[in-house]
């Protein structure tokens, strides 16, 4: 998806001495939207008596997951393992192909418009012919859906970030003699670093989106997609839900990983992150 | 133009005060004790240091803050009706104007907000832009202006309802030197043409005498008005910045911004006429 | 707000439009640069396919010079060649059917996007209701939005499967739900996540001058919201709305394999992959029918952003 917002590029605002209290005062509110959604969820289910096969209750859901437990957990590893080493695999693509495009900027010209072009189609239909290549029981195919989907946004977000330096600091490079691989280090990396991460939240995301769709159009069993599918053909609601809570949870595990890496490798946007 | 009777002063401030954040460790005192009154068809400028409350005393004119202390009446009336009945127009320091809608239509919205019909809007709107002198640029975007002429059409916009005040938050602070000079000509010659009271925000000396019949001068912590300096210049044209009472009157405001004692002028704290 | 919204769906920032000023290439020309940029590089995939064909071909399956098997087979059946697919699209779907194949391709392409849009639409709709809310009513926007954005992270989509056999059991009085109407439902909690995010933040957008500006010309809150904040989220609505559409048109195609509807790329998918080794090529033609209709939705989105924001500075925020 070619549309990943660029990091705003103005100073970042000074801290802001974040108390405790003041944290507090932020989580209250979406901690009791979700508390009352989530018991109002359960009490209009058991008043209006709603049947499971619409939704079931949080209670069950919950219970659901505690007695398939091992297959989820069993499920949420596999399909975990395919997001992230898809993920990994397919970053190290796209910023090799980036710094590529530092090199040689009809590279650049080239792959930008083709990138975006494919980052609009459903390349998770792709799918289907991965498991012919490689068999559908076999991981590989997924995870080459999962790098397929990934490269996209972090290949442009990161070309741009490399490309789109202030020439101000490029020609004050030049009066320093410092050459390309001076400037690679010391001006288009610190540059291309908060459009990098950016691009690895969103590719995140999507990772895990790509692993479970790939897993929808069949393959291997025992996966999260996989339980998901026959426990809703099967009409065991409440399974159904358990898998996509624990889908859930990995996305939101992945991106958390990826801003404390954000964190850790750009201290100086920490303030920014905090507004 | 003015509904009010030519009796009734523009503006009066009595006693204004500004507190932000009352009762909380964060407590700024913004202005304290402010009295003025311009009568109609005067020009007043407000000049300070920053964090001089100046801004603040023209937003609380202008029904954007409600001051803590104190009244305010604008064409005799509370400032909030003065507002609603559309008595005055506001230029800002940006010139804010909205970039998916022509030249001609940003003049043009305070009169759609006003319901007038697009007949109605459109002779308007093109009076305004031969007064700032724009006439070829209304199918234009703003942003294909320069700096000095989107501060041009910002002024025909606050001018557009023929409000009898105009007030104004350093219009001219970002443009530079040369451009500044052309616009406060302009300005003068409008004010003229249009006989509006203006109250002028600025941080400029030269711009406050040149354009001013007072010069309102302001110091910090607690806001405060310390000074009113009149200024005798006449009729003003491109001579009116070589002419020594111009200079002279500079370095009274000058002074006074020091706090320094200024005999030549009057120092009356107060300038309360009534 | 503690939590920040995720990033990519804050600014919108397009490529295209970075190039600021009007002294750079026209219009026309830029997008026939890309226009040539993508036939190249489908050209070049062709080759590419084509040569680890030949590859294989000659080198009996293995790395070159190295006894490594090759990790897929290069054979005709698993790799059909680019002339057999190409060829494929004139050809009947299936010995005796009248129409040809691309026929069924554009149908089920048609079938989908109906699918598709119907429910982005809708999704625009509660995702902008939804943003409105919560510009009027701050408490709701703290406990709420921290909420929608917690959604981004997560896989929305896993919920197809269950979304599609929950329409299956509703009973609405006086309407059939169809079946299409759960994919379509799909394709709206799809779309009104990011809607309800970026329009939020676009009508949040106008700065205090321009706010103060209308309060100053007593306009009223309906007046502030079409001639002000409106205006001013539409170039934050854009990003959203092309995330959107691919995400809806991914959503339908999995909301037709869940629910086994017949008509839509979903099922052709199914189908053509069931019958893979009696008929390769398909399988490749209706992948690309897939993207073309991806590529299709965000055209429009883009048209519909060109003429939104014609009048817009270039460098738009």
């Amino acid at each position: 998806m070619s549309t990943v917002e660029a990091p705003q590029t103005q100073a970042p605002k000074p801290k802001t001495p974040s108390t405790d209290s003041g944290r507090w005062r932020s989580l209250l509110p979406p901690l009791i939207v979700g508390v009352v959604a989530v018991v109002a969820w359960e009490v209009l289910v058991r008043v209006f008596n709603i049947q499971k096969f619409l939704i079931p209750r949080p209670s069950s859901i919950i219970a659901a997951l505690s007695t398939s437990w091992a297959d989820i957990l069993e499920g949420t590893k596999r399909t975990g393992y395919v997001a992230v080493s898809g993920l990994i695999v397919g970053v190290i693509i796209a910023v090799a192909l980036a710094l590529l495009c530092t090199r040689f900027r009809f590279m650049a010209d080239a792959l930008t418009p083709m990138a975006a072009a494919l980052a609009a189609t459903p390349i998770v239909a792709l799918a289907p012919i991965y498991f012919k290549w490689f068999g559908a029981t076999d991981p590989t195919a997924k995870q080459l859906v999962v790098v397929s989907v990934v490269i996209f946004p972090v290949f442009i977000n990161t070309a741009r970030g490399l490309l789109e330096v202030q020439n101000v600091q490029i020609e004050l490079m030049h009066t320093y003699g410092v050459g390309d691989w001076g400037i690679l280090r010391e001006v288009r990396l610190p540059n291309a670093l908060p459009f990098f991460f950016t691009s690895l939240k969103v590719a995140s995301s999507l990772a895990v989106i790509a692993a479970i769709v790939a897993e929808y159009f069949g393959g291997q069993q025992g996966t999260l997609g996989s339980i998901i599918t026959q426990s809703a053909g099967l009409s065991r609601y409440d399974r159904a839900w358990a898998a996509v809570l624990m889908a859930a949870l990995l996305g939101i595990v992945l991106y958390a990983i990826v801003v404390v890496l954000e964190r850790t490798f750009m201290p100086w946007q920490r303030a920014e992150a905090r507004r | 133009m003015t509904t009010a009777d030519t009796t009734t002063p523009a503006i009066e401030i009595q006693g204004v005060g500004m507190v932000f954040n009352g009762g909380r460790p964060n407590e700024v005192t913004a202005l304290t004790d402010i009295d003025l009154t311009v009568q109609a068809g005067e020009f007043i400028s407000l000049i300070g240091p920053s964090g001089c409350g100046k801004s603040t005393l023209m937003r609380i004119v202008g029904d954007l803050e409600t001051p803590t202390s104190g009244a305010v009446r604008v064409n005799g009336k509370d400032p909030r009706q003065a507002r609603l009945d559309h008595d005055y127009g506001m230029a800002f320091q940006q010139a804010g104007l909205f970039d998916w809608r022509t030249v001609s239509a940003n003049i043009e919205l305070p009169l759609e907000l006003m319901k007038w019909n697009k007949a109605r809007r459109q002779t308007r709107s093109s009076e305004l832009l031969d007064l700032v002198h724009l006439a070829d640029f209304g199918a234009m975007r703003p942003w294909e202006l320069s700096g000095g002429m989107q501060q041009r059409v910002a002024i025909a916009r606050a001018l557009a309802a023929s409000p009898g005040l105009l007030l104004m938050d350093e219009p001219f602070g970002a443009l530079d030197e040369m451009t500044r000079e052309r616009m406060q000509g302009e300005l003068v010659r409008i004010c003229a043409e249009t006989g509006a009271t203006v109250i002028f925000v600025t941080h400029s000396i030269p711009e406050a005498v040149y354009l001013s019949d007072r010069v309102v001068v302001m110091s910090a912590r607690p806001g405060q008005i310390t000074d009113v300096i009149p200024v005798a210049l006449g009729e003003r044209n491109e001579d009116t910045r070589e002419d020594p009472t111009f200079f002279a009157s500079i370095t009274a405001v000058r002074e006074a911004l020091r706090g320094a004692p200024v005999p030549a002028v009057t120092g009356s704290n107060s300038v309360d006429t009534s | 707000m503690a939590t920040t919204a995720p990033t990519f769906l804050q600014k919108p920032v397009d490529p295209a439009r970075s190039n600021s000023g009007r002294s750079g290439p026209s219009a026309l020309s830029r997008f026939a640069r890309r226009t040539v940029f993508i036939i190249g590089g489908i050209v070049a995939v062709a080759l590419i396919y084509t040569a680890v064909k030949a590859m294989g071909h000659a080198t009996g399956g293995t790395w070159p010079f190295t006894s490594m098997p090759l990790p897929f087979s290069t054979d005709d059946v698993t790799m059909p060649p680019v002339m057999d697919i190409v060829l494929r699209f004139g050809q009947p779907q299936r010995t005796g059917d009248p129409k040809n194949l691309t026929m069924w391709i554009l149908e089920a392409m048609l079938f989908t996007f109906r699918e598709a849009f119907v429910g982005f639409i809708i999704g625009i709709i509660i995702g902008m209701a939804i943003a409105l809310i919560m510009l009027r009513t701050r408490w709701l926007e703290r406990g709420v939005m921290p909420w929608v954005i917690v959604s981004q992270t997560v896989p929305l989509i896993a919920l197809a499967p269950v979304v599609v056999a929950f329409g299956n059991q509703i009973k609405v009085p006086l309407f059939s739900w169809q079946q299409w109407m759960s994919v379509a439902l799909i394709a709206t909690y799809l779309t009104f996540f990011p809607v309800a995010v970026n329009g939020l933040r676009g009508l949040k957008s106008p700065t205090p001058l321009a706010l103060d500006f209308m309060r100053t010309n007593a306009a009223s809150g309906n007046a502030t919201l079409w001639k002000l904040r409106m205006p001013a989220a539409v170039p934050f609505l854009i990003p959203a709305l092309k995330l959107a559409a691919t995400a809806s048109v991914v959503g339908a195609i999995v909301g037709e394999i869940s629910a086994g509807v017949r008509g839509g790329l979903g099922r052709l998918l199914i189908d053509y992959s069931a019958q893979y080794l009696s008929d390769p090529s398909r399988l490749y033609c209706v992948v690309i029918g897939a993207a073309l209709l991806g590529v299709l939705f965000v055209a429009l989105i883009n048209v519909t952003d060109l003429l939104l924001m014609r009048n817009r500075p270039r460098e738009a925020r």
